[in-house]
């Protein structure tokens, strides 16, 4: 091309300069994309015409709206099996909202039995309500003992652990001075304290006095 | 974790350090990793508390220097190989447990283990 003869005739920086000056003019309307440096846009169309996903997170973060649903349903989840552990008479059936402290749940659900029948009895309620109403299943964790633990999950973290002590146990292992931090979650029942059987609500009286006699 | 590996004992139940016999269940299994129960023998104990030493316990590995891989591609390591006793029902033999334990022993069925942990490594 003429121009191009023309900077070759000129001195070496110019002759550059002038080549560069005819590269951009001839490539006017093309992108003058340097590779070195592309700006976020850029890259991201790239990566969304020849990007592949070669491993995502089993675990992604949720997003906060979700999250705040999750634990919505972790509550109301939490209250339904505290409500039946009252009624198969578990007591001193406390809530903790641990989430604050642990990530691996969101609430803990401590209540005492005073036999293994009784626990055995409990944790068959506490599944039946876990399956029909929420249809979640326990994780398996052993045999039922002296603690017996059930570690029910919504999304892939537990979100609601049942605990369920002998009263010896619970005094053992004393989990609710280990989280003694998370703050206890109103639950729609008195719940009966295994120091006094006297203290129990009106409602839960009358029940059970009408249970007896009818028994 | 093989034969006679020498390990912490990461809670409070009195032994200090204990030692791997078996992993039980299994005929010749000769690796345990973090969530695997044990059959240790404790060989230093805190004084006058129930473990003597040379007592045979299960324990439920929580650390160990080899580590593991998960599925996300992250890779945890620890310092120290670490156990926490338990009895045969899987139910901790001290109440708490000292330093941060992987979140596999949850999925192995030791929960409990980990309720009891001061840390839980996601």
């Amino acid at each position: 091309m003429a121009s191009d003869s023309q900077a070759e005739d000129e001195e070496q920086e110019d002759a550059l300069l002038s080549d560069e000056e005819e590269e951009t003019e001839e490539e006017d309307e093309e992108d003058n994309v340097d590779v070195d440096v592309l700006s976020n846009e850029e890259i991201d169309a790239l990566m969304k015409e020849y990007g592949n996903v070669v491993r995502s997170d089993p675990e992604p973060r949720k997003s906060s709206a979700e999250d705040a649903n999750a634990d919505a349903e972790a509550l109301s989840m939490a209250t339904a099996l505290a409500t039946a552990a009252n009624e198969v008479k578990a007591v001193d059936i406390k809530l903790f909202h641990v989430k604050p402290l642990i990530y691996w749940a969101r609430y803990f659900l401590i209540a005492s039995a005073f036999s293994m029948p009784q626990v055995n009895a409990i944790v068959g309620r506490i599944e039946d309500i876990a399956q029909e109403q929420y249809g979640k299943i326990p994780r398996p964790s052993g045999k039922p003992s002296g603690w017996t633990l059930m570690d029910f999950d919504i999304y892939t973290a537990g979100d609601v652990v049942v605990h369920i002590f002998l009263p010896s146990q619970r005094e053992f292992y004393n989990l609710e001075e280990f989280y003694a931090n998370a703050p206890l979650v109103e639950l729609p029942f008195v719940s009966e304290s295994s120091s006094s059987s006297t203290a129990r609500s009106d409602a839960e009286g009358e029940s059970e006095e009408e249970m007896i006699s009818l028994s | 974790m093989r034969p006679q590996t020498y390990s912490n004992v990461a809670d409070n139940s009195g032994a200090r350090e204990s030692m791997r016999i078996r992993v039980p269940g299994a005929s010749n299994r000769q690796y345990a990793s973090i969530g695997d129960m044990i059959v240790a023998v404790v060989r230093e104990a805190v004084p006058n508390m129930p473990p003597k030493g040379s007592e045979v316990v299960r324990a439920v590995i929580a650390r160990t220097r080899k580590g593991l891989n998960r599925d996300n591609g992250m890779a945890i390591r620890f310092d120290d190989n670490a156990a926490v006793a338990i009895d045969r029902e899987g139910n901790p033999k001290g109440t708490r447990v000292f330093g941060p334990v992987a979140r596999e022993s949850r999925e192995c069925h030791f929960a409990k283990t980990v309720s009891s942990a001061p840390e839980v490594l996601r």
